[in-house]
């Protein structure tokens, strides 16, 4: 179905009438205040820290009492991964079972947050750490260490509330 | 005598016969690519254009740069593990790709879910059809030259996206949406946050729509532009906006009724002429008619349980269903086929930008190579979610 | 003011020059040489300068409009980024696509910077303040359209010598745009030049004096003009709404797509002199160059004015870019000549009938 033609004048008046109201629109938008931070300069207001239950960087758990990580290595989360990203070494058998190595490739994970719900033990977290960018693609791969010093600081895995 | 050289293909465009009564000059048409890196093919299509002068005679799209193997990938897992990779096709629309997703596997179990969690799950599509929305609209603005409506159409989304982030953690691929309920409860700032989004997004929207719906240069350069008939629709089995804004009410939401739908009061915005013009005027709607659905299930959100319980290790009854629902972008259609093991034993997506995207040829038969661009918004493609 | 601070020095410093030929024997044809290779590289510096100033505004007037900050790292409010912008670009590879036509891919920007550049050496200062500042060129306006429209080849030479069909779709439309505009912006200057009963710019803006009403942009005959002259200004420089050229949504780049390293910055800087350009010359037709609005008794100078005008253009067609979509080349062409051109035939026939009895 076509449009209907106007008169001359009116689409004159019409054309000059929206081109000033756009005008308009951009004029009061240049006073509103910006949206932009300058990030990573954290001089001006830049405290921006993700909520709880953000799929940030990973963390393995520490059971402080116990003083031992709460992980009884049962490579749920391994066999749960829909991209195969985490690998753990288990030692130990029965209730001694601990995990020797913590492999997690944060370069291949896709941040679901499978494993962390099918975690028997709670014994994993992701944390609202978001800055994970490294040099070299080879440091994107999460050891042991590193899982467990980034956990020290959660007693609880990190959930929405 | 020099030879009129274009390709034996006058008769396909209109304007190769008012130069051939003009003159005799040998004229060759053009043969030019028009992607895969190109800034307006929203991704990476890729058109093989035949022009005469800026007309184009013939223009031939070529998909599957961006074929991610997602049907395969899901006989290859499990039906919780398959939920994440849903988001990962149609970006912009992550929650509503979940959504079909999850009631196909759901109905093939025969789950019923909680009251609360379906209205989280409307929730969360509407929103994400806001966003999706935003982002055609934005793009549009930048296909046609206008940069500023997109970082506009960017702020408020952001708004959307930041909801999202509190409540499910991450802020475009979500995998928020569980078999039998979802990852979590609202967060307790979500309704108040929202409820205040929703009372001064409308305003935005008239906002844009004074920069860039009723610009006349806007409105010349959509008017007209790339006409959808009936006919076509039918022929290409069209959906979604560009169905409704050939005059065809045709929405899932309404003709299927699933989910909480059919107790929510909203319109099905149509418009007549078909043109560029008017998918726009049907999407710029749909934005508020949304924020209407949003706010009726903000009132209605009844308390109670979210989850229920599924096993973990899903197996199914040997059987096939075909679940769809409405995209921003169209029909979605997701086909389940279960052997009764963990995982499916195939997967089908019946994806709205896939048989949008077929109609384009005969869409820019004839129009101006900028009229492509124009044409591409309007049908608004998103391009995983046409390579799959 | 019968003369400026710009006339003062340059006259004394004459002054004292040809002194000095005298008493050593040169011959003051060299003096006059000499004052203009100075001039003209006066204005270039200065023309290069405000390009890059007129570059970091238009990234500050849009980050704002967009809300967003704009440039602010390098320098005060990221004043120094535009400078630093032009090292990089110094430093980058001339990449010269296979299958180019080198000349014609080297002379493409070098014309096009040229032929605008040359434009600036009638621009009027101020009071007695043109380039060559004793030789007034009585048909200053024709000249500078003439030389303006030579940038069109270059545009074209760009396109063509690129070896890319983008490319060349843009200077087509390039060329036929520019060309296209070329004549209702014709049309609004003649109306000018009919009132002021000159082609001298120098006389143009010394007719517009003195104080705010005479300048001629206050004239109510003189209204369409000046709109036209808006329009047609924006799209001689190729900016959005007509910046087909360039379209980047459509033609990736239009005739620069190819271009890298300090052709490209060539381009670049010219658009944003263009536009300068575009100001100046409207300030010094419209309204009133160099003069003040409240008269002669202004201790600001004159320079200062034209400065403040100008920028009140750029600032304008800033605006209107971040504002306002692109044309279709259709429309962009029907515009001018169903449009355009009558409207301009009408505000020529109204500007007679003024000129006649008011």
């Amino acid at each position: 179905m076509a449009r209907a033609k106007k008169a001359i004048t009116s689409t004159i008046a019409e054309a000059v009438v929206s081109i000033i109201k756009g005008h308009w629109v951009t004029l009061v938008n240049f006073w509103r205040p910006t949206v932009c931070e300058r990030y990573p300069h954290k001089d001006k207001s830049l405290d921006y820290k993700p909520g709880p239950g953000y799929k940030g960087d990973f963390a393995l758990i520490t059971d402080k009492e116990k003083g031992r990580l709460r992980c009884i290595a049962c490579q749920t989360c391994e066999r749960s991964c829909p991209n195969g990203c985490i690998r753990v070494v288990p030692e130990g058998k029965g209730k001694e079972r601990y995990p020797a190595e913590f492999y997690i490739d944060v370069g291949l994970c896709m941040n679901c947050g499978i494993c962390v719900e099918v975690c028997p033990v709670d014994a994993l977290t992701m944390t609202p750490d978001y800055e994970c960018s490294v040099h070299d693609p080879r440091d994107l791969v999460r050891n042991i260490e590193q899982l467990t010093e980034r956990g020290l600081e959660f007693d609880e895995v990190s959930r929405v509330k | 005598m020099p030879v009129v050289r274009n390709g034996g293909r006058r008769d396909a465009c209109p304007t190769t016969n008012s130069m051939e009564t003009q003159t005799a000059l040998p004229t060759e048409e053009l043969l030019i690519n028009m992607g895969p890196q190109h800034p307006s093919t929203h991704g990476v299509l890729r058109l093989v254009l035949t022009l005469d002068g800026e007309r184009v005679v013939e223009a031939v799209p070529h998909i599957g740069y961006l074929h991610s193997s997602m049907e395969k990938i899901a006989e290859a897992s499990t039906y919780q593990q398959y939920v994440p990779y849903a988001d990962r096709y149609d970006y912009l629309n992550a929650m509503g790709n979940e959504f079909a997703y999850v009631r196909a596997v759901e109905k093939l179990c025969g789950i019923e879910v909680t009251p609360r969690c379906e209205y989280i799950r409307v929730i969360m599509a509407e929103m994400n059809r806001i966003a999706s929305h935003l982002v055609y609209f934005g793009c549009l603005g930048l296909d046609s030259g206008a940069w500023t409506p997109f970082l506009y159409c960017f702020r408020e989304r952001e708004v959307v996206l930041q909801l999202f982030e509190d409540t499910s953690g991450q802020r475009l691929l979500y995998h928020y949406l569980r078999i039998g309920g979802l990852r979590n409860d609202l967060p307790a700032h979500f309704c108040d946050k929202l409820a205040e989004f929703l009372d001064y997004f409308p305003d935005r929207i008239k906002e844009y729509d004074d920069l860039l719906t009723y610009n006349v240069i806007f409105r010349n350069r959509l008017e007209g532009t790339g006409q959808l008939s009936q006919e076509l629709c039918r022929r290409y089995s069209i959906s979604g906006p560009n169905v409704r804004g050939s005059g065809i009410p045709y929405d899932v939401r309404r003709v299927v009724g699933y989910s909480i739908y059919p107790q929510l009061e909203f319109d099905i915005p149509t418009q007549e002429e078909g043109d560029a013009f008017a998918r726009h005027l049907v999407r710029v709607e749909e934005m508020r008619q949304s924020v209407r659905i949003l706010k009726q299930c903000l009132e209605k959100l009844p308390e109670g349980e979210i989850n229920v319980k599924v096993p973990r290790k899903l197996k199914p009854v040997v059987g096939e269903v075909f679940e769809r629902l409405e995209s921003p972008r169209g029909e979605l259609g997701c086909y389940l086929v279960s052997d009764g093991s963990e995982k499916p034993w195939r997967l089908h997506w019946r994806a709205p930008s896939f048989y949008n995207l077929q109609v384009l040829p005969e869409l820019v038969r004839g129009a101006y190579v900028a009229d492509i661009v124009i044409i591409l918004g309007s049908i608004d493609i998103v391009l995983p979610d046409i390579d799959r | 003011m019968n003369t400026s601070i710009i006339y003062a020095i340059g006259a004394a410093v004459r002054a004292w020059s040809e002194e000095f030929c005298q008493g050593h024997g040169i011959p003051t044809l060299f003096v006059d040489i000499l004052a203009w290779g100075i001039g003209a590289i006066l204005v270039l510096v200065l023309a290069l300068l405000v390009a890059l100033f007129i570059i970091w505004l238009e990234r500050k007037v849009s980050g704002y409009i967009q809300v967003r900050l704009g440039p602010t790292r390098v320098g005060p409010v990221g004043l120094f980024q535009t400078a630093m912008d032009a090292l990089k670009l110094l430093q980058k590879e001339d990449i010269i696509p296979q299958g180019a036509d080198y000349w014609l891919h080297l002379c493409g920007p070098v014309l096009v910077f040229t032929s605008f550049m040359l434009g600036f050496a009638v621009i009027p200062w101020d009071v007695k303040a043109t380039l060559a500042a004793n030789v007034d060129l009585n048909v200053g306006l024709l000249y500078l359209l003439g030389v303006t429209s030579v940038g069109v080849l270059g545009i074209v030479m760009a396109g063509w010598g690129s070896n890319n069909k983008w490319s060349l779709l843009g200077a087509m439309r390039g060329a036929a745009q520019i060309i296209s505009y070329e004549v209702p912006l014709l049309l609004a200057l003649v109306c000018v030049v009919m009132v002021a009963g000159t082609l001298s710019l120098t006389r143009i803006v010394e007719a517009q004096g003195p104080g705010i009403l005479a300048w001629y942009v206050f004239k109510p005959y003189l209204w369409i003009p000046f709109i036209m002259f808006i329009i047609c200004g924006t799209a001689e420089v190729n900016r959005t709404p007509f910046d087909l050229p360039e379209a980047e949504s459509e033609l990736v780049g239009g005739f620069h797509t190819e271009y890298s390293g300090m052709k490209f910055a060539l381009f670049f800087l010219t658009e944003f002199d263009h536009m300068w350009f575009v100001g100046l010359l409207g300030a010094a037709v419209f309204l009133g160059g160099w003069q003040s609005p409240i008269g002669a008794a202004d201790p600001i100078p004159g320079f200062v004015w034209l400065m403040l005008k100008s920028f009140a253009f750029v600032l304008l067609l800033q605006w209107f870019r971040w504002t306002l979509p692109r044309l279709r080349v259709d429309q962009l062409m029907g515009l001018a000549w169903k449009f355009l051109i009558p409207v301009g035939f009408i505000a020529l026939a109204i500007v007679c009938v003024a000129v006649l009895f008011v």
